[in-house]
């Protein structure tokens, strides 16, 4: 379908006299990962909350297109929505099966147990799937955090650095499954500080810093040096090849 | 109604696992009904009588409390609250389903409370027990729909220990003066109006219809 499966227009978002995001927009398509990069503080995980509907807007607007091509608010959408926090989402006094039938129930899913399990193999948790979450590691509870945002099969997941806290291995595994969701026309959108991981992953890149896009770069655009002089900061011009949407704003 | 029960079901799982909040308002109420017991004079039966719904509901209160500032903020580690509100379909429901396990859990404690309170002051409740119980869980039910969403929107602020009586208590007075009358008149007359069990139904009714249409934008941020 050619819709964007989200499209975010002038989002602005406003705690008190600090004002987080100033005139965001943003295209997120079917079949791609939008990576966000920026400094701390710039405002990705705003961002990616209001886009959840988890925060409502002071300004601007979101728009989720589904796959029929009805237009809705991510916030009557929400079954439609995955989302990997910064924290898991996670009861630590629940076992991992139990924490994902319990999300299962939150969403409806009929063939909960099936797809709990399925879930847990494809994350590499299956032998610990009766272990208690908090006794978990990092690594171990981000992947069944990624299990539970996927629980109920999503067309759009957002995921607020993922990667954080995970080995090499994990990270690969991620880095598929990521890819593999893509190839099933899901819509993400990946907040990461890791530029490497953008570069290779990334079907479209937007820097924020300050609260706006600063840098925007297409697949074929992306390179590293581009990302990483987009976040440099003033210094850094929007290099050559890409579209900067907010010249001069604030990078 | 489903997203009710599955809130239901890990509440209860998750309590009986970590058991932290009923030991903790067990203990208190226990406490409250021993410092009644030292407070009040010996030999003094008539006025205990006359003065146990008070005594037994102040107990109660407190104890609930402790329990409903607990519920939300157990839901803030590992930011779970955002799981909740992520939830598709009327949020309602999962106001609901945080008012029963309430419900369930206050009510375990007061069934435990009521039983040394009657120990404590000698008082025979056991031939009123079943008539009690209703009367206790019409007024539980106010305490814990009201005390659920003022639990929710306290638990993200600073000062939610000392913000969620300040705002619940107020709220709980027509119950209050509902559940005292009616638990009053069944320890001292063995039965209990028909007034006061309406008085009830009604701030029931209005607590749940407010708290279940409210609790749509409380979750937000």
């Amino acid at each position: 379908m050619n819709a964007p499966a989200l499209r975010a227009r002038g989002l602005v978002k406003r705690f008190g006299a600090l004002a987080a995001l100033r005139g965001v927009d943003l295209e997120v398509n079917y079949g791609t990962i939008h990576a966000i990069l920026g400094p701390n503080g710039a405002g990705k995980t705003t961002l990616l909350r209001i886009l959840a509907g988890l925060s409502r807007p002071s300004g601007g607007e979101v728009v989720l297109n589904r796959e029929d091509g009805n237009s809705i608010e991510p916030r009557k959408a929400r079954s439609e929505i995955g989302y990997v926090g910064h924290a898991t989402l996670l009861y630590s006094e629940l076992s991992a099966r139990e924490n994902l039938l319990f999300a299962a129930k939150l969403y409806g899913v009929s063939d909960a147990r099936q797809r709990a399990d399925a879930l847990l193999e494809a994350e590499g948790l299956h032998e610990v799937a009766d272990l208690r979450a908090g006794a978990f590691s990092r690594g171990m509870a981000q992947r069944l955090a990624i299990a539970r945002a996927c629980i109920h099969d999503p067309k759009i997941i957002l995921l607020d650095e993922p990667f954080t806290g995970l080995d090499r291995p994990s990270a690969d595994r991620l880095a598929a499954r990521l890819d593999n969701l893509r190839g099933q026309s899901r819509a993400l959108v990946l907040i990461t500080h890791d530029l490497c991981l953008a570069a290779d992953l990334a079907d479209r890149v937007d820097t924020l810093i300050r609260g706006r896009v600063s840098f925007q770069a297409s697949a074929g655009d992306i390179t590293l040096e581009r990302l990483e002089a987009s976040i440099l900061g003033p210094a850094s011009s929007p290099p050559q090849g890409a579209e900067p949407s907010d010249a001069g704003a604030d990078a | 109604m489903n997203v009710a029960l599955a809130i239901l079901w890990k509440d209860l799982l998750t309590e009986w696992r970590s058991r932290d909040r009923v030991i903790a308002m067990l203990l208190f109420s226990l406490l409250v009904v021993v410092v009644f017991h030292f407070a009040l004079p010996s030999g003094t039966r008539v006025g205990v009588v006359e003065n146990a719904a008070g005594l037994l509901w102040v107990a109660y209160i407190f104890a609930a409390n402790i329990g409903l500032n607990r519920s939300f903020a157990l839901e803030l580690e590992n930011d779970a609250l955002s799981g909740l509100a992520l939830a598709p379909g009327e949020r309602g429901w999962i106001f609901t389903g945080k008012a029963l396990a309430n419900f369930c859990l206050i009510g375990i404690v007061q069934a435990v409370t009521a039983f040394v309170f009657a120990l404590a002051f000698d008082l025979d409740l056991l031939g009123i027990a079943l008539e009690l119980a209703g009367v206790v869980a019409l007024g539980s039910f106010g305490i814990c729909t009201a005390g659920t969403l003022f639990s929710a929107m306290s638990v993200r602020t600073r000062l939610r220990e000392v913000l969620l009586p300040i705002l619940l208590l107020p709220a709980l007075f027509p119950v209050l003066a509902g559940v005292v009358a009616g638990t009053r008149s069944l320890i001292i007359e063995g039965n209990v109006s028909f007034e006061a069990i309406q008085l009830l139904l009604v701030i029931d009714g209005i607590y749940l219809v407010v708290s279940f249409l409210g609790f749509e934008y409380i979750l937000d941020e």
